[in-house]
């Protein structure tokens, strides 16, 4: 595959243009001293690229020496590359004095490559003032466009080189022109003088004894990139913002902004064929603090639901910003719940705030093709679940990102440990989440309790007594036997599940001894289970550990 | 002539007309026999009390979400997740909202209604009676059930129905075998209006299948050779 049709534009002298010396003067551009560029007057002395200083000096003992500044040169360069500008976006701008673009829109619209060379010249010459030459070379690749701006007839004028004539052109050039030493120097003692011979070798050879710069290398000799120009249009910055000035003092003109805001947003994606599936809501205080939150919308949001939950968040932050201006205070009056639930406007509409906002942006933050929404054809599901996440996204902005949360099945011995929870800011409600199938857990977990499962499940373990016939204190042995037969269940201070009395105990089964990781001597338990059925035929899962019994959980 | 009348005829038959009897929520079939009109009405409050009711809440939520509903659960740490999977709750449409304070929980519920059918609370402290109304209100008119699973205390009101539960019996553990497995609950309901009237039937909860069934007519809970408890 030939390399991306491209248009080079060299100015062959550039850094001795960009220091300013006019090019009748002797002068040289070094490097660790060497020569790097110099004047056709230099030249002319038989000063040569990659002589020493010292050297160059004897040849030319007038010569200005200057140091390399590439600043500089890239500083003054610009004006050109401006200037190809008007004739297309896409310009790269790759060395000193070197500018490319690719040619395959331009030449179409100025009519041809000849004409469009001509008119890269017409448009730099002017910007270089006649301070030093340009080339112009078209061809395949940026390798062969560079080469042929360099060639012996990119002096008199551009060179193009046709289609297909690329590899043509590059059998005569010398090896050299890859300007890898290590390389050529090799490839010379080896009897390979030109890129045409190199070209001719296997590919699969070469790689084989100079690796991947050698096939890099031999891209190149074949006429292609070495890696294809970088030609995705530039990132656009799709963010809107909004500095209030003054800052603004309530609610309503916030949302109100947002409003407006997101519908700007809506319309520049619209025009990109872009839709917005995460939105990044930022607002800074005049204290100039910044709050950021990010909302996800299975559907792309549209311009009501950004704004609808930049009032959230706002609202959110607000509320605690008020919450935490006044402690002793209730947190919200009477008729701040009665607006709340009678018409569903936000409770802190009309509130003032201590602080103002002095600047809103909304960030797009992951886009999506927009190819509009498949809807069910019953609504249904779709509608539900469009519900339930504009629900969860008021609450989280309400009480905190993660004051809502979805369960989800994982491994685990315990009542409380087979389900885990994750905040429903993590997950997509809409999207069928296999964990949440009980069959996503399919090992077995020798030791669990055998089913049912408990309706209700301590957070925290509620210590208890548990006494055998003989009044004793129960326990359980090494072998995972109990030392007598469980009789009473003693509540230890007041007790949510029993109250104050002792209970006896009519029935019960276990011990299930638990040993669990029992190789990480930092999270090691050691717990025994046993179920007893009580004298109010209530049933408890009760656990054993460090001598201490306690309701773990109860069959509710 | 006749084509405009076959055409009223169709028009009478497709027309879109519910009666409040078909818009009765389900409840599970052995629960039946509690509701005068063979169902529940959307938008109620319900409140559970006694040991076992918690099973009881649970059935009775699985059978109202069906398979399309959510449930929200607000503030209720203890509540066994695992059971309620084996009970029929779909984990994947199931929320779980933090503890929240009690004058903050009217706008919490508000949020939910609507969005979820059913709402289980169990608030730790008063709730104030103008929010309390006006919740209920609320609730009644978006059809979202509230489960109260602490038997509505802490409600400055009377709940519509009220579901007391006793547990029976339980079956499959004895003396240091076995373990539990089946429990026969006697469930009741007392409520207002329709419902006033006390109501009373025996269950089993869980059932050999792991939901609420009707006991077997030997008095066991579950038909087969019952051991017998050696109670001591």
């Amino acid at each position: 595959m030939a390399g991306v049709r491209m248009t080079v534009v060299w100015c062959p002298d550039w850094p001795i243009i960009a220091w300013g010396v006019p090019l009748d003067e002797p002068a040289v551009v070094t490097v660790a001293n060497r020569v790097v560029a110099c004047s056709p007057a230099a030249r002319a002395e038989g000063v040569a690229l990659g002589q020493r200083r010292r050297d160059a000096q004897s040849r030319c003992p007038q010569v200005a020496v200057l140091e390399r500044d590439p600043d500089r040169e890239a500083r003054l360069f610009e004006p050109v590359a401006a200037a190809l500008e008007t004739l297309t976006p896409r310009i790269e701008v790759g060395g000193s004095g070197l500018v490319g673009f690719p040619t395959r829109g331009p030449s179409r619209f100025f009519g041809g490559d000849q004409a469009l060379a001509q008119r890269v010249l017409a448009e730099v010459e002017p910007v270089l003032a006649r301070r030093g030459e340009t080339r112009v070379g078209i061809a395949d690749g940026v390798f062969t466009a560079r080469l042929a701006a360099g060639s012996i007839e990119a002096r008199s004028g551009p060179v193009v080189i046709d289609p297909g004539q690329t590899a043509t052109f590059l059998a005569d050039i010398t090896i050299d022109a890859l300007e890898l030493p290590a390389l050529t120097g090799v490839l010379r003692r080896l009897g390979i003088n030109t890129l045409g011979a190199f070209a001719a070798l296997p590919v699969a050879d070469v790689t084989g004894r100079f690796g991947q710069g050698g096939q890099l290398a031999h891209r190149l000799a074949r006429g292609e990139d070495d890696y294809p120009p970088d030609l995705r249009r530039p990132a656009l910055d799709l963010a809107v913002t909004w500095q209030f000035e003054p800052p603004a003092e309530r609610i309503e003109s916030c949302a109100f902004v947002a409003k407006m805001l997101a519908d700007d947003l809506h319309a520049t994606l619209a025009g990109e064929g872009l839709a917005c599936i995460r939105v990044a809501i930022e607002a800074e205080t005049e204290q100039g603090i910044t709050q950021l939150r990010l909302w996800r919308h299975e559907g792309a949001l549209s311009a009501a639901a950004i704004a609808e939950r930049a009032r959230w968040q706002l609202d959110g932050w607000l509320r605690q910003a008020r919450i935490s201006s006044a402690p002793g205070s209730t947190p919200h009056s009477d008729s701040d719940i009665n607006s709340g639930i009678d018409s569903g406007v936000d409770p802190g509409a009309g509130a003032g705030i201590g602080s103002g906002i002095t600047r809103l942006t909304l960030i797009p933050d992951e886009v999506i093709p927009a190819t509009g929404r498949q809807l069910g054809l019953w609504g249904g599901r779709n509608e539900q679940v469009d519900d339930v996440t504009r629900v969860v996204a008021r609450l989280q902005a309400m009480l905190g990102p993660d004051a809502v949360s979805v369960p989800e099945w994982r491994g685990g011995l315990g009542p409380g440990e087979r389900i885990t929870l994750i905040p429903a800011a993590a997950v997509d409600l809409g999207e069928e989440r296999s964990a949440t199938a009980a069959c996503s857990v399919r090992e077995p977990w020798p030791g669990q309790i055998p089913t049912p499962a408990p309706a209700r499940v301590a957070p925290d373990p509620i210590p208890v007594e548990v006494l055998d016939d003989w009044g004793e204190l129960l326990g359980v042995d090494g072998r995972g036997h109990t030392t007598g037969l469980p009789a009473v269940v003693r509540p230890l201070g007041p007790n949510p599940v029993l109250g104050r009395k002792p209970r006896a105990v009519v029935a019960w089964a276990g011990p299930w001894p638990a040993d669990q990781r029992w190789w990480d001597p930092l999270t090691h338990r050691r717990r025994a289970r046993l179920q007893v059925v009580l004298d109010d035929n209530s049933a408890h899962l009760l656990a054993l550990e460090h001598q201490q019994w306690s309701i773990e959980a109860t069959y509710d | 002539m006749a084509r405009t009348q076959t055409l009223r005829e169709l028009h009478d038959r497709l027309a879109p007309f519910t009666l409040a009897h078909d818009r009765l929520l389900a409840v599970p079939a052995p629960l039946l026999p509690l509701f005068p009109f063979g169902g529940l009405p959307p938008g109620q409050s319900i409140g559970f009390d006694g040991p076992g009711s918690w099973s009881v809440a649970l059935a009775m939520a699985a059978a109202i979400t069906g398979h399309e509903g959510w449930m929200a659960v607000i503030g209720i740490e203890e509540l066994g997740l695992v059971a309620a999977a084996d009970l029929g709750v779909g984990l994947d449409r199931l929320l779980l909202i933090e503890t929240v304070p009690s004058a903050q929980l009217g706008e919490v519920v508000a949020a939910l209604v609507g969005a979820v059918k059913v709402i289980a609370i169990a608030p730790a402290r008063e709730i104030h009676h103008r929010d309390a109304r006006r919740l209920a209100a609320r609730a009644r008119e978006r059809e979202t059930t509230l489960l109260h699973l602490n038997g509505g205390r802490h409600w400055p009101h009377a709940l519509d129905v009220m579901i007391q539960a006793e547990p029976e019996r339980w079956e499959g553990i004895g003396q240091g075998h076995g373990h539990l497995q089946h429990r026969r609950l006697s469930v009741g309901v007392t409520g207002r209006r329709s419902s006033a009237r006390q109501r009373q039937v025996s269950v089993v909860l869980p059932d050999p299948d792991g939901g609420l069934g009707l006991p077997s007519p030997e008095g066991a809970a579950v038909g087969g050779p019952v051991r017998p408890l050696l109670v001591g």
